[in-house]
């Protein structure tokens, strides 16, 4: 028995950044065939069984009516039990569910919010990320049938999973000694007050960026520290750097086509495990994956951790070679 | 977004007026003082104000059957408006246009409508005015997720891109057309998804949240202004009440309501206010107070005014042309 799991969130790829920049739009029906297409590859190549996290678009039930319709379904799809919000708790609860029912893999469908909220809840379920988001430095722009194909090799136990999956870093955030939330890729402390549109796209409110990886050839805010010092996935350091201060001119791409000259300290490296704090100075926002979340008050102190607990994320091209040498593809 | 806390302050203030308003409005129909239809604006205030707020004193709107929120955001008097609602003389149509016809072309109002999808043309022929003019002024054009199926929307939208015109067409998708969920009669769940059709931006926000809507409206309004054409924001919100007043909004299921009430935008805004300690409770509670007596006036104006002679049947019903039909 192999079963996979599909979290489509309908409300990625729609937000402001549309309009202060050129970010993709994908639309909902899209994700409905970006879901069809997953399915059929993860039952081509034997999965047989897909759970499928409910939404208020219905993304799974109208995969499933269409495949049925088109006589292409063969393997029974659960679209999960669960009450639906319309909010980022759905993803949340689907991804905890469907580890508990114990799915050999997870794909999200979404932008680096949506796989944020799946990694607050998974454990050991490997993940693998599809962009249909704005910013998308986590996930990964993938096509369903490669995305299904790889989902299926690794619940068949077909690709080894030591070579396949690499345990993702993470940014832990904490205030009095308890872990109030993650971010996955960045974490930006900003002079905004409010969450409003929620996205966030204007460097001069920024102060400080705090990374799990960077990278120039992305975009979003970590590449502000990117394209200062990369920050490698299989680096056993996060990174911060100060913004709209220090001697450094630089320019990144912060948002879709948005290229920003910046003026920022030297970044500072934080090796994993290693806790640092800071006290802020002004009352405004942390924004975690390009999402302003948590609010924060002038004198209050927050502590942070890079650690290697993010999720376990699938190598999509690894797995599928190593799949192809165990002859996955033999009939 | 810099946004000061007077700003904040008076957008709380268009938000309540318009709550208080509506409050009274649907007493007052229940009531039996105000003839005709009533569809009330609860629970939608953060729209109407957030893109109002970010507009400037000439800039135009144009409006719905459900349109008091936004004459009241736009600086709409309310006890004109009043007035109109209990079919007086003193009314913004002099009583003879009731709830759904309210303008005030000096304030840039271009009209409640009782058509559904009828103010999309209206806007674009304003936006048209606009860059023709080179006045600089930009257009709101405020409807629901029901006129979205109409021709009108997908016309208006498709001239709009073409010519590049300063609108800015603000959806407020409170789930229902009438009794008519979205679900079950449209093949999307985003109206904003119907942007990329017209090669124009189009975003989704949380039209409960004052400031999630003022953001998107600024950028909007912005973009319009600067001559790079239009924008579809989608705000999704709830409606308190039926489509109109007596509607017993069997349709929809208790625990959506429950949800969405406690979504309700003024709540978030006052808890904003505090959590900010922008205001006192003391400041709040006489914001409040003076909002309360501003309506009580309003409706006594309405009350005291008189009601519109036989003789004005026939007056503002067509243009001096047929002075002979008097």
């Amino acid at each position: 028995m192999s079963t996979i799991g599909i979290i489509a969130n309908p409300a990625s790829g729609k937000d402001i950044r549309r309009l202060v920049s050129h970010a993709t739009v994908v639309d909902n029906n899209e994700k409905v065939n970006i879901v069809k297409r997953i399915i059929l590859a993860a039952q081509g190549a034997g999965v047989t069984g897909v759970m499928v996290m409910p939404d208020t678009f219905l993304i799974g039930y109208k995969a499933q009516e269409d495949l049925k319709g088109s006589r292409e379904l063969n393997i029974p799809i659960e679209i999960l039990d669960m009450r639906v919000k319309g909010s980022v708790e759905d993803t949340i609860l689907a991804a905890k569910l469907m580890e508990e029912k114990g799915v050999q893999c997870i794909i999200a469908l979404g932008g680096d919010g949506t796989s944020r909220a799946v990694a607050k809840s998974i454990t050991v379920t490997p993940l693998i990320s599809i962009s249909t988001g704005t910013n998308n430095v986590y996930p990964e722009m993938l096509e369903g049938t490669v995305a299904g194909i790889a989902a299926a090799a690794v619940s068949t136990r077909t690709s080894n999973l030591g070579q396949s999956c690499r345990r993702d870093k993470r940014i832990e955030i904490y205030k009095g000694g308890k872990m109030l939330d993650i971010a996955l890729v960045d974490c930006v402390i900003s002079k905004q007050t409010y969450i409003g549109s929620r996205a966030i796209w204007n460097p001069e409110d920024i102060q400080r960026v705090i990374v799990s990886r960077a990278n120039p050839a992305s975009i979003g805010f970590s590449t502000i520290v990117g394209v200062k010092k990369i920050v490698g996935e299989d680096d056993n350091f996060g990174a911060s750097i100060n913004v709209n201060t220090g001697e450094n001119e630089l320019v990144a791409p912060i948002a879709a086509g948005t290229m920003k000259e910046i003026r920022v300290d030297e970044p500072v490296i934080h090796p994993l495990e290693e806790m640092f704090s800071m006290t802020m100075d002004y009352k405004g926002i942390m924004a975690l994956d390009g999402e302003r979340e948590l609010p924060f008050k002038k004198g209050e102190t927050y502590h942070f951790k890079i650690s290697r607990d993010g999720p376990y994320r699938v190598n999509i091209k690894r797995t599928i070679e190593s799949a192809q040498i165990n002859g996955f593809f033999n009939r | 977004m810099d946004l000061t806390n007077e700003k904040i302050i008076e957008m709380y203030r268009t938000m309540k007026r318009i709550r208080e308003f509506e409050t009274n409005a649907s007493r007052l129909f229940a009531e039996g003082s105000i003839p005709g239809f009533v569809h009330l604006y609860l629970g939608e205030e953060a729209v109407a104000t957030g893109v109002c707020s970010s507009m400037n004193e000439d800039d135009y709107i144009t409006s719905t059957h459900r349109g008091h929120g936004h004459i009241i955001a736009k600086g709409g008097e309310s006890k004109y408006m009043m007035a109109e609602l209990f079919g007086k003389e003193t009314g913004y149509c002099k009583g003879k246009g009731g709830s759904m016809h309210i303008a005030d072309a000096t304030k840039g109002i271009l009209g409640a409508n009782g058509i559904v999808g009828a103010g999309h043309n209206i806007a674009v022929g304003a936006g048209l005015s606009a860059k023709y003019r080179e006045s600089g002024q930009v257009v709101a054009c405020f409807f629901g997720d029901g006129s979205t199926n109409q021709g009108t929307f997908h016309e208006s939208i498709n001239l709009a891109s073409i010519w590049k015109l300063p609108v800015v067409f603000v959806c407020e998708n409170n789930l229902y057309g009438i009794s008519m969920s979205q679900a079950r009669h449209q093949a999307i769940q985003d109206v904003a998804d119907r942007a990329v059709a017209y090669n124009i931006p189009g975003i989704v926000v949380d039209g409960n949240d004052i400031f999630a809507v003022y953001e998107a409206a600024t950028e909007a309004v912005a973009r319009a202004r600067s001559g790079q054409g239009p924008t579809l924001i989608e705000c999704k919100t709830y409606r308190h009440k039926g489509h109109f007043e007596g509607d017993p909004t069997t349709y929809r299921p208790s625990d959506e309501v429950q949800e969405w009430m406690a979504k309700d935008p003024l709540p978030r805004a006052v808890a904003y206010l505090m959590d900010n300690e922008i205001l006192t409770e003391e400041e709040l509670k006489k914001i409040d107070e003076e909002i309360v007596k501003e309506i009580e006036d309003a409706i006594k104006f309405a009350e005291d005014s008189p009601v519109p002679s036989l003789e004005s049947i026939v007056q503002d019903i067509y243009t001096d042309i047929v002075e002979e039909v008097r």
